[in-house]
Parts: structure tokens; sequence; C-alpha cells
């Protein structure tokens, strides 16, 4: 049933730690090792201790705010909101309220659909609460104040997803996004998310706290097919909130009495509100780059080449910039299948990023090139590349070290192709007798002798060549 | 015996005619013997001071220093935080809590050679006008100059210890509607209150972040205008701190020649014999050359103390929040859950007074009566500065009677009800709620006892504040 599907309402409030180098009200750096050892009077809520603001986090809120196509609030003020948990160092958060930093804004999906952002404010993280062994069994809970004060934004989109695949598209997109703005380290910084979801007509569920893009996608699969079942049963889907457990993809309810919250919220009284000008606005906007959507557009226009790839090509920042600078000396079709099969298998494959592997564009450019020229076969090409990738080799000097050119001469090839003919009978037999499997084999020995420095291809047809001739 | 003034200590020290050690030790004896009668410290730092004496003395003798406080001893309103030194802003709930680090004025007035010499009572986190609202197991300060009688508060230790003493010696204090003004007026001695942002409030434990203000306690103008000085000015670890230079307070000139506006208002709402002293004062002051009016401030005499109350309370209640037992302060027996164990710790630590804020201040900022409340107070305060704005068009500085009457005996303050103990702060509220600078001096004395005439000057008009105040000093003597 098709439309079923689209019964499902997601939305979703997306919390992104931002890469800022200190927290956001105090010097304490965001990252360190042992626990309790990043913290300072400040991000401890020490009685006496007072908050100043890390102007850098508000350069990154505008930034996601502006890619997110939003309007910009240029009256910029926090509130505080009152709450009491072990994790808040003060039992009050420092958070935007009445005006968010941006608002209004949209972020289109790779389907081109455009999924409306309500807000995007400024806030501070709390800090993380420690089971040693977990959440069920531990006597006592620990609270690691490394966290505390860490800046986050939160993004709050309208309830415009139709499934947990979209939901999971737009947290796709919106990491692409920040990544491009180099203000979210995948990798080091957390994002966290409050889902909701509801069937048409029925009551809203929000799934608190989902860690991850895979997370979110889970626990909506889980709540959509809970609900559908709840109102299959001819039950009637209660308001609640609930929370994911990452090890049996399901939700619990964590309490149904979803009022109003009590925050008592007022104006933070530490910190002064100030006006956002028309100059420094345009600063931030000036420094945005070119984003993943467009690029990938303008691939397809300049350089003709395929939606996928041109998609491929622009979802990583990176990735992109070595593309376009290949493609000044290396041909276009030949870097962007390199680039996209080639060397993003090898970074996926052993989970790297752009940043662990730091490549150097001219290393890769020498390797495409030889590629380019037929000195070098696809398989050395791409075990150079791998070499590089994981021990910083210089790919042309490996190939030339390891011998692995393509120097080659006719009769070399003939003779490698002739001996194993002449040692492998049985294999020949088997091919002329329809065994397809049987030219690999030979194909393989032919490969071994001659040090992969001829193509698989160019020997596959000497070998048939030879065979036949027989 | 008269104590001697700051410049003229400092004066001696330099020449080496008081040993700064010496000095502390008298002054820490006094107030040893002088405490258990008076109740004006609640931490009394005599192995800090004496260190900090002999490290001064030290110094003085290889020549280099030369600080503006050379060796004088400072009292320090327990809300503010002293490294290492127990500081519990007059609560329980804060017993332990010894700061990792000095507040920017503690820093400010070591810097300059000042001894601290301990902690002064208060008003559980400023919560009072009388110094009776104390914290769990405090006592009460009592009036040097009658023990039947309220210091004033909130910075009720440090005007008494101020009014006590023999020796020279000036106090930090803090106002937030009246906390310095108050005490200083029951007291007969200068309270100085600056522009908000001023002084630096790190390291100030907050009652209403957006209201509260440092400021000092002296014998005279001169000595309460030189530790304001010493304590102003910029600090980047306060976002509210202003950037304005600070003004020479410290060797001010005498002047009344200002255009002075009476209040009428406050002083109509005042008693008869506390406005008979005022109207004195301002005789004197129209002598020394000032031209004084009459004028009105409609708006703040009627919606000024709602108005600060619903702040105040709801920033209070905030800023309480954090109290939970967990990391500082008091600790409780480790059971229950969260919620169970800090609502233990709370309903310990905390007085009366204060459990009436939290749950006035928490009711006024809800959803549902945010709006009609603290909003509303919000935008009321907005207003009220522009009334005073106003006015300070026309006039420099503005008159009235600090309190409406003067120190109550504690038995009358036990007759208040919290609304007309509230209704006391009448005079100090408005310019405490507008951030004006403020000072308190005794213009005269009523039923034997002091009569505290307020000036307020517009922001950052402390000097126009100091030299009239210096003026109307020597002439009352
Ligand atoms: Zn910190």
């Amino acid at each position: 049933m098709s439309e079923e599907k689209n019964d499902v309402i997601i939305g979703l409030e997306c919390h992104v730690q931002l890469d800022t180098d200190s927290k956001l009200f105090c010097g304490c750096p965001t990252t360190a090792e042992e626990p309790n050892s990043a913290c300072c009077e400040v991000c401890l809520g020490f009685p006496g201790s007072k908050p100043v603001l890390n102007k850098k986090a508000v350069d990154y809120a505008l930034k996601v705010s502006m890619a997110l196509n939003c309007e910009i609030n240029k009256e910029f003020f926090f509130s505080r909101k009152t709450y009491f948990y072990p994790d808040m160092s003060k039992n009050f958060q420092i958070t935007q309220y009445e005006v968010p930093v941006g608002k209004n804004g949209y972020l289109t999906l790779s389907s081109g659909k455009k999924i409306k952002i309500e807000r995007v404010h400024i806030e501070e993280d709390p800090a993380a609460l420690v089971h040693e062994s977990g959440l069920a069994m531990s006597r006592q809970t620990m609270v690691d104040y490394n966290r505390s004060g860490i800046p986050l934004v939160e993004i709050v989109t309208a309830p415009d997803m139709r499934s947990p695949q979209e939901a999971r598209d737009f947290l796709d997109q919106l990491t692409t996004v920040l990544q491009y703005l180099g203000v979210f380290d995948e990798r080091e910084g957390t994002l966290k998310v409050d889902s909701n979801l509801s069937i048409k007509g029925g009551e809203r569920v929000e799934v608190k706290n989902i860690t991850g893009k895979k997370g979110v996608e889970k626990a909506m699969s889980y709540e959509a097919v809970r609900q559908k079942g709840v109102i299959l049963k001819g039950e009637a889907v209660r308001r609640e909130t609930r929370a994911f457990n990452e090890k049996t993809l399901t939700t619990r309810s964590l309490r149904t009495k979803e009022t109003e919250e009590g925050y008592g919220y007022i104006f933070e009284p530490d910190l002064t509100a100030f006006e956002l000008d028309e100059k420094y606005l345009n600063s931030i906007k000036q420094s945005l780059p070119e984003l993943h959507d467009s690029k990938a557009k303008r691939f397809v226009q300049q350089y003709s080449l395929d939606g996928y790839t041109a998609g491929v090509l622009s979802r990583n920042p990176h990735l992109g910039n070595i593309f376009e600078q290949a493609i000044k000396s290396v041909d276009v079709a030949l870097a962007a299948k390199f680039l996209t099969r080639e060397l993003l298998g090898i970074l996926n494959y052993n989970s790297l990023s752009f940043e662990e592997a730091d490549l150097k564009v001219e290393e890769l450019v020498g390797l495409m090139q030889l590629l380019e020229k037929g000195e070098v076969s696809e398989k050395n090409a791409k075990q150079a590349l791998i070499k590089y990738v994981l021990e910083k080799a210089s790919p042309r000097k490996f190939i030339e070290e390891q011998g692995l050119k393509k120097d080659l001469d006719e009769t070399e090839l003939l003779n490698a192709i002739e001996a194993a003919v002449n040692e492998n009978r049985p294999a020949v037999a088997d091919f002329k007798k329809g065994e397809k499997k049987a030219l690999h084999f030979l194909v393989g020995k032919v490969m071994q002798s001659t040090k992969g420095k001829a193509d698989a291809r160019e020997i596959q047809k000497k070998l048939k060549e030879r065979i036949e001739a027989e | 015996m008269e104590a001697m003034s700051i410049a003229d200590f400092v004066k001696q020290v330099v020449m080496g005619k008081i040993s700064v050690v010496q000095h502390t030790e008298q002054v820490l004896s006094e107030i040893d013997s002088t405490n258990p009668k008076f109740n004006h410290f609640n931490l009394i730092a005599s192995e800090l001071a004496l260190q900090q004496a002999k490290e001064v003395e030290a110094e003085i003798k290889t020549g280099r220093h030369k600080g503006k406080l050379l060796g004088v001893p400072i009292s320090v309103k327990d809300c503010i935080c002293v490294k290492g030194v127990e500081s519990r802003a007059g609560s329980k709930i804060l017993s332990g809590y010894r700061p990792t680090f000095n507040a920017t004025v503690i820093e400010r007035v070591r810097a300059e050679g000042a001894i601290i010499v301990g902690k002064t009572l208060q008003d559980e986190f400023g919560f009072g006008t009388f110094c009776t609202n104390t914290g769990v197991d405090f006592p009460t300060p009592l009036n040097p100059l009658d023990k039947s009688r309220s210091c004033g508060g909130s910075s009720g230790g440090s005007a008494g210890f101020t009014a006590l003493t023999e020796f020279t010696h000036a106090g930090i204090a803090e106002s937030t509607g009246g906390s310095i003004a108050c005490p200083a007026a029951f007291c007969g001695v200068v309270g100085f209150t600056p522009t908000y942002g001023r002084v630096s409030r790190y390291g100030l434990m907050d009652y209403a972040n957006s209201l509260d203000k440092i400021g000092t306690m002296g014998k005279t103008v001169a000595d309460a205008s030189l530790l304001l000085e010493v304590i102003s000015g910029h600090d980047s670890s306060d976002s509210t701190s202003l950037p304005e230079p600070v003004p020479n307070l410290g060797e001010g000139e005498g002047d009344a020649r200002f255009k002075v506006g009476i209040v009428k208002e406050l002083f109509e709402k005042s008693d008869e014999s506390v406005r008979k002293e005022c109207e004195k004062a301002v005789a004197q002051m129209e002598k020394l050359g000032a031209s004084v009016k009459e004028l009105s401030l409609p708006l703040n005499s009627e919606y000024g103390v709602a108005a600060y109350y619903l702040l105040s309370m709801s920033e209070a209640s905030t800023n309480l929040a954090k109290f939970c037992g967990m990391r500082y302060g008091l600790h409780g027996k480790l059971e229950g859950s969260f919620n169970e164990y800090f609502s233990k710790v709370r309903s310990e630590g905390f007085g009366k007074e204060a459990k009436r804020r939290i749950l006035l201040g928490t009711f006024a900022r809800m959803s549902g009566f945010r709006d009609a409340y603290y909003l509303r107070a919000a935008k009321a305060r907005t207003k009220l500065i522009n009334e005073f704005k106003e006015v300070f068009k026309e006039v420099d500085v503005l008159v009235n009677p600090t309190m409406p009457v003067v120190a109550p005996k504690f038995s009358e303050i036990k007759k208040l009800s919290p609304m007309q103990h509230y209704a006391m702060d009448l005079c100090t509220v408005p310019a405490n709620l507008a951030g004006l600078p403020h000072l308190s001096l005794t213009a005269g004395t009523a039923k034997k006892m002091p009569v505290g005439l307020m000036l307020t000057a517009d922001h950052l008009q402390e000097q126009n504040l100091s030299s009239a105040a210096l003026s109307l000093e020597g002439a009352l003597k």
C-alpha cells in the first residue's frame, strides 16, 4: 500500500557540535583525553564565574544559517533555560529562545524536495553522563564536564519529511553542508537528534537524543511500524516522549505527560545583547564556500559529467577540489572515474577521511597521468594508490622502484602467453570446450609472469587469438 | 580617637611610621573582641591577613610597593569570592565553598597593597533590607550605635564594621536594590554604589545579574571614593563590564555647585524626622552653591519596587538553581533519586526568604505568567530608566532620603509583613533598577540615629557625586 508510506510525518531537531577550538563561554579546549581535564570555573558553573562569548561560534552559526537559506536576525542575545538535571553544571542552559540567529530557511534533499528549516540557534552543550557498566547495570552515574559548554547549533525542521529514508537523506545533506562550511567534524563532533514522528491524524511521538544519522533512520523506521501497529489494533497512538535503544533498534516510553515544559526562560543577564551589523554579516556571507548542490550542478554543466558522478564528486569538498585541480592536466572522464571509484573506494574501505589521509594533489595527478599515457596498468595504479594512501609512498617512485611500469614489448608478452598456453594444456582444453573460467585462469598466469605490467584486457585478447589459432 | 583617612594612613605607612603587620594585628584583635557582640563578620581571615601584611611590609622595605591601599584593612562582603577562603554569600548551602579564583575586585585591591581581613555578614544572597534574613545557622549583625537596632541590609556587616572600627578600614560591599546605601544610612557611614558595569562582577555570587553592582563602604566620602576608584574599570572576564576610563575619585575636590533636583515623592513618603534632616542638608548644599529645584519621578515612585522585585526574584530563582549539593557547598547523604537528593539539600540549605524568592521568581517567569510579570517588568524597567534620563537633562544630581526611616528596632522589623519589608526599599530601588551611580552619606540624626541622604547622578557621573558629597560632608561636620 503505497499511500500508507505517505502518511508518515517526521520533523527533526538536530544538535550539532561546532568545531571551534575553545568552548562557547570559556577558554577551555573542546577536545581532551582525560575525563574532567578540560574544565574551569565557568564550564563547571562555580558560583562567581561569568560567561564570555566565543565569537567564533557566532560566525559558525551564521554560516550554518546562511547556508540553510535562513533569514538572519540582527538582534542577538541569549536566554536562560532553567531545569534541573545532573548533566547541567548550573541547572540552567544558556541558549537562544525568543530570537534565534536564523529562521525560515530550507535544505534541498537529493530528490530536489525542499525541507523547511524553522530555526537555527546557538546553545551550550551539557556535561556527559557516564555509566561505567551501562545504563541499566551501573549503580552510579559519573559526570564528565569536558563536554560542558561546547558550542552547539540546534537546527529545527518543519514536519516535512515523509519517510525515515527522507529523514536520513536530510541528515546526509545537512552534514555535507556542515562539512563544506568547515564547522563540523563528523569524526570528532557529535550529531544528536530529537526526532518526532506521527501517522497522519495521530498524536506526535518524540524520540529523544538519538546519536548519528543511521540511528535516526532506524529509530524512525521502528516508530513508523510501531505506530501503524497500534492503529491497526484499533487503538490511538499516545502523545509521548520515547528513547531509542541503539542495540535493539527499538524505542521505549520515557514519559507520557507531554505538557508544555516549564523552563521559565529569562534573558541571560550575564551576556549583553548586541546588533549584528551589515558589514560583519557581509563578511560572513563572503566567506561561504560554493556548496555541494550548486557545485554538482556546475560539474554537470561545465564538465558534462552525469548527475550521479557529479553528486559523488561534490559530496565531499576535498574530493571536488582534487577533481578540479586534476582536470587541468588529466582527462575529465579518467579523473572522475579514478577519484570516485578507486580513491573513494580505498578511503571508505579503510574508513579514512580526507583530513586523515592528507593527500597531495600533485601525487594523485602524477599517477593519473601515468594511467592516461598507458604507462601503468589499472591494477598497478590501484596498488600504488593504496600504498600512497596508507603509507604515503609517492606513487611515481613506488611504480619506478617496483618496476611496475608498463614497459613490456610485444614479444615479451607473446612469449609469456606462449609459455602459459604450453604449461597449462588442461585449461586450454577446458576453454576450447567453452569454459570461460579457464580463460581467466590463463590470464592470471600471464599477469603473474609479467608482474602485472600488461593490461588484463589486452592479455585476454591476445590469449584468445593464440588459442583460437591452434 | 578618629580613624585616619586611607590617604593619610598610606602616607604614614610609606614613611614607615605605621607597621602594616602591627596595624593588621590590632585590627584583627579588634574584630576578635567585637565580633561575638556584633556579628559583623562570618569569617575572620586572620592567617591570610597576617600573611598578606608580612608580604606587603617586606615589599615596602624594598621600596618597590606604591599601592593606593598600602596596608589598608579591607573587609569583603561574603558574596564576593576570595580564593581559598570560604565564601558563602551568607548561605548555609554554600558551606565549605572555597573559590578556586579571586573576584576581579579582590585582585585589584590586592594589587594596590590592601589586606583582606574577612568576610562580612549579609542577608542570605542579599535577600533583605535589615540583615535579618541571614542564612540558616547565621547570626544577625547588630547596629554598633544601638544594639537593639538593625544594621540595615543586605551589606549589614560591612556597614556595621565600618562604623564600629577605630581603625582605618573600608569595605567592599554589593548592592542589587539598595544593599549598600541602606546599611550605610542606618549605620552612619558612606556607601558608594557605582554605575552598573563600572566595577567587574567577576567573582560576585549572583543575586540578580542585571542589577548587581559591587561598591564600597567607607567612614568618609574620600575613603569610599578612593576604594571605588581602585576597583573600577573594564574587565574582559565580565561581559557586562563597561569600557569607559575610570575617573579620578580618590583625590577629588569638594564642589557642590551643581543643579540639584529634590525628588518630591520620596521626600513625601519618608518619616517626618528623616525628611527634616534631609531638607536641612539640601539647604546646606544650596549655601555651598548648588541650585536646587523640586522635581517628580512619578513612574519610579509608583512602579519601581514592583518592577524591581519581579526582575530580581526572576533572576535570583535561576541563579539559585545551581545549588544542588553536587559540586560544591552543602552536601547531603547520597540517597534517593537526583530530584529527591537535591530537594533535600535545598530544603536544608536555604533560609525562608531565599525559598520565598525562589518560589515567587519561578512563578513570575513560568509560561502562562511570564508575559504578565517578568516581561512586563522588563518593559517597565525601560520606561523607568527613560524617566530618569529625562530629569537628568535638567539636573546633575538627584537627592532623596536614603531610607524612609532610621534604623528600626528588631522588635519593629518582626511586625513587618513581607510586602511592608519590600516597600522599605522605595527610595533606593529606582536608582538601582536604572543602574545609576548613587551615594549615601549622613545628613543628620533623628531619634539619636543617623539619617542618610542619597545623591544620585546620571550613568558614569561618579565624579559629580563624589565632588558634591565631599563638599556637603565638609559643611555638615
Ligand atoms: Zn571552561
